[in-house]
């Protein structure tokens, strides 16, 4: 009974304790949520990894304000429920200013509500779901990244341009939202761009499917001109190699969504038309002319043992994103920022991050260039490289504020496709 | 004896989560997914094993989704009564057939039912969202809107409460005729028949009551996450259910509950300290618990209480 009176007290101490201060905390405490257990953990190392490394350079440098980062790791895999209580906890404790979460679009549509009503700032760093914002406000939840619809009409509009014959298509996509929602923007949007355009083939093959050969059948028996895929982690390499293995690839154009992922894993033949959701690209040409860009891949390879992939780019970007935040809201309060301060700060935020710019707009939804080309042999690497490079400026492919992304992409047309920039532009 | 024990325990459930509102929620999921371990116990009486009662768990769940966003029912009574009522009849249909078979039959037959409502629920994408699922708004009670904290509150404490109340009904039930009849059909069924007493009926008013508790404990998920998806469905849940009801033991309705605060602890303590190796941690403390523990935690129970008259 004493123990229990004894906790009780130090309990309600601490409840009472931190609430009125406002002082230079000893450290920035900040959640991370990302995959490291499970097939998505594939996807979600190199995001961890990408965050202990970089909030390292960040310490190494003086910290935020002079003060170092704190980060928790927490993993998503132990499933919705698990988060969620993670999430509560960690926003119950005042050292805590913000939570980087999360890789799957379930847990940050979970999770949005729960900051809004904790009051904590959240940024997303790889969910990427346009349905986040879609009918729902949320005051405190930001996505310095792009959304699903910018990030595959960039894919049709590549194919607009390099392909304009290209009328069947096929899609061989993860049997879940994400997987849905792309069909449904790519498929829009090349009939946008092109009305003779017919899906040929549409499938969707469970997560964690090992083998591919009914898929690869199907899509071969329909004589796709293009495949448009955004498999990804251990589904994606295990298609690469089976449709490889069919022919898949000399007999039709392959769109790779996320192949960038698994360049440095699986041979990819060359001219597959592959990008990063963003303009995450350790080698692009802005990457390479920004020298803290260099530093980081090169500490990276190091310490990792590969080149970081584009979830490992979004999430370092993602933290200088709450980095460049926090300094503008200690540049605009008196004390140090609280969490009502920082949220403040997320709103209209530019920053340059590793691989380019992002903007926070009005409606927390970031502006982000999208970078797609195709794979081409690398003199360097021993693995493919991304050629024939173009840079979509983001303000052209993303929709407006306020407007319903759907409908949007039903009022582009042929010509839109043209006014982009064209494939091999960004050099 | 018994009973003072039980209202320690309740107690100390209360005094918890005012020095730690994190763990508000970790206890109100404790409340929740003892519900429906209680209704997989029900069965397992019977020596009925489901493995696939996480379909009755998110049909509750589900269930208040629609009632808020598609129907417009936005009373937390109303939606936690509909959706005892939609899982129970639900439970009705399918316990229909499901009451003819026994052992891994009807292990997997409820599994492979499951497992076609979980399929339905990510593939039906307009209506259930996907995978990504639905949100739940916070609901009203007796007409007047309440805030997301006093929601949590209610569901904490209010949830305590029912579960003392559901926990007495359902403490009866089996001290009736119905409820002693379950652990005879699993020692000799036939002289059960032969006793005039039919057997499918027995079970059915089980299965109904099982999916009803377990509706119960899915409503309370949903309001309590604001979201659902058809993860919750999944066989896992079921697993896990079954593994709540055990480590917490059948002998008494508290077992379950003692069974999902174990695992919660320990899954979140895991979590917090040993975050690259929970699912070991987690592993780990079941392994000891059924090896050393065969009645379940509910078993200490007993035994404490067994021993406190002699003294």
């Amino acid at each position: 009974m004493w123990k229990l009176a004894a906790t009780l007290a130090v309990g309600l101490g601490v409840i009472a304790g931190p609430a009125a201060a406002q002082d230079r905390p000893e450290r920035i405490g900040m959640g991370i949520f990302t995959f490291t257990s499970g097939p998505a953990a594939a996807y979600g190392m190199p995001g961890r990894n990408a965050a202990e490394l970089i909030i390292e350079q960040i310490n190494e440098a003086g910290g935020i304000g002079g003060v170092p980062i704190a980060p928790t790791y927490v993993d998503e895999a132990q499933g919705g429920e698990g988060v969620v209580s993670e999430f509560r906890r960690l926003a119950g404790d005042q050292s805590i200013g913000v939570m980087v979460a999360a890789l799957s679009s379930g847990n940050c549509m979970a999770l949005a509500p729960i900051a809004d009503q904790l009051e904590v700032p959240m940024v997303t760093w790889n969910c990427d779901t346009h349905q986040l914002f879609l009918g729902e406000e949320h005051p405190y939840v930001f996505r310095p990244n792009s959304s699903t619809v910018p990030e595959f009409i960039s894919y049709a509009a590549y194919l607009a341009q390099k392909s304009p014959d290209a009328t069947r298509i096929a899609i061989i996509n993860p049997d879940y939202a994400f997987g849905h929602d792309a069909a449904q923007i790519f498929t829009g949007a090349m009939k946008a761009f092109n009305p003779d355009v017919e899906v040929v083939a549409e499938l969707f093959p469970k997560l964690g499917t090992a083998s591919f050969n009914t898929e690869i059948s199907r899509i071969a028996a329909a004589r796709p001109d293009v495949i448009f895929s955004n498999l990804w982690g251990a589904d994606l390499e295990n298609f690469v190699r089976q449709a490889q293995a069919r022919g898949l690839f000399r007999s039709s154009q392959v769109v790779l969504a996320l192949g960038e992922s698994v360049l440095q894993r699986v041979e990819l033949p060359e001219g597959v038309i592959v990008g990063v959701l963003g303009d995450g690209w350790w080698m692009s040409p802005d990457a390479q002319a920004n020298e803290r860009t260099k530093e980081f891949v090169s500490a990276y390879r190091e310490r990792f043992g590969e080149y970081p992939v584009f979830p490992a780019m979004k999430m370092a970007n993602t933290i200088l994103a709450v980095q460049a935040a926090y300094e503008k809201a200690i540049e605009a309060s008196d004390g140090w920022p609280g969490r009502a301060d920082l949220r403040e700060a997320f709103a209209g935020l530019e920053l340059e991050t590793l691989t380019g710019t992002v903007t926070v707009r009005e409606d927390h939804d970031g502006l982000v260039d999208q970078l797609v080309g195709v794979t081409v042999a690398s003199d360097e690497h021993d693995f493919p490289v991304i050629g024939e490079m173009v840079r979509y400026p983001a303000d052209q492919v993303t929709p407006p504020v306020g407007e319903d992304p759907m409908a949007w992409i039903g009022t582009l047309t042929p010509d839109f496709a043209a006014s982009l920039p064209k494939p091999g532009s960004y050099e | 004896m018994r009973i003072a024990l039980l209202l320690a325990l309740a107690a100390l459930f209360v005094a918890f989560p005012l020095a730690f509102p994190w763990l508000a929620f970790v206890f109100t999921l404790v409340i929740s997914k003892g519900f429906a371990a209680l209704g997989v116990a029900v069965l397992l009486r019977a020596g009925l094993i489901s493995i696939g009662h996480a379909l009755f768990y998110s049909l509750g769940a589900y269930t208040v989704a629609y009632l808020s966003r598609g129907a417009g029912v936005t009373d937390l009574i109303l939606q936690l009564a509909g959706a005892v009522a939609v899982s129970s009849l639900v439970g009705l249909i399918i316990g229909l057939f499901m009451v003819r078979y026994r052992g891994i039959f009807f292990a997997m037959l409820n599994l492979a039912v499951s497992m076609v409502f979980f399929t339905l629920l990510s593939k039906l994408y307009a209506l259930t969202g996907g995978t990504d699922g639905v949100r739940i708004g916070t609901p009203t009670l007796f007409g007047t809107t309440i805030e997301r904290d006093t929601l949590e509150s209610i569901l904490l404490y209010g949830g305590l409460v029912l579960a003392f109340g559901v926990g007495y009904l359902v403490h009866r039930y089996l001290k009736s005729p119905m409820g002693e009849a379950l652990p005879a059909v699993e020692t000799n069924e036939i002289r059960l028949e032969y006793l005039g007493i039919a057997v499918p009926r027995v079970l059915l008013a089980a299965y109904v009551a099982s999916a009803g508790l377990a509706g119960l404990g899915g409503a309370m998920y949903g309001l309590l996450v604001g979201h659902v998806s058809p993860e919750l469905a999944y066989w896992t849940i079921s697993g896990q259910l079954v593994l709540v009801a055990v480590l917490g033991g059948i002998g008494g309705v508290v077992g379950p509950f003692v069974g999902a605060f174990f695992l919660e602890i320990i899954r979140s303590f895991a979590v917090i300290y040993f975050d690259n190796i929970w699912n070991l941690i987690i592993g780990a403390g079941l392994l000891i618990v059924i090896f050393f523990l065969p009645r379940g935690l509910y078993g200490l129970i007993e035994r404490a209480t067994q021993r406190g008259p002699r003294r």
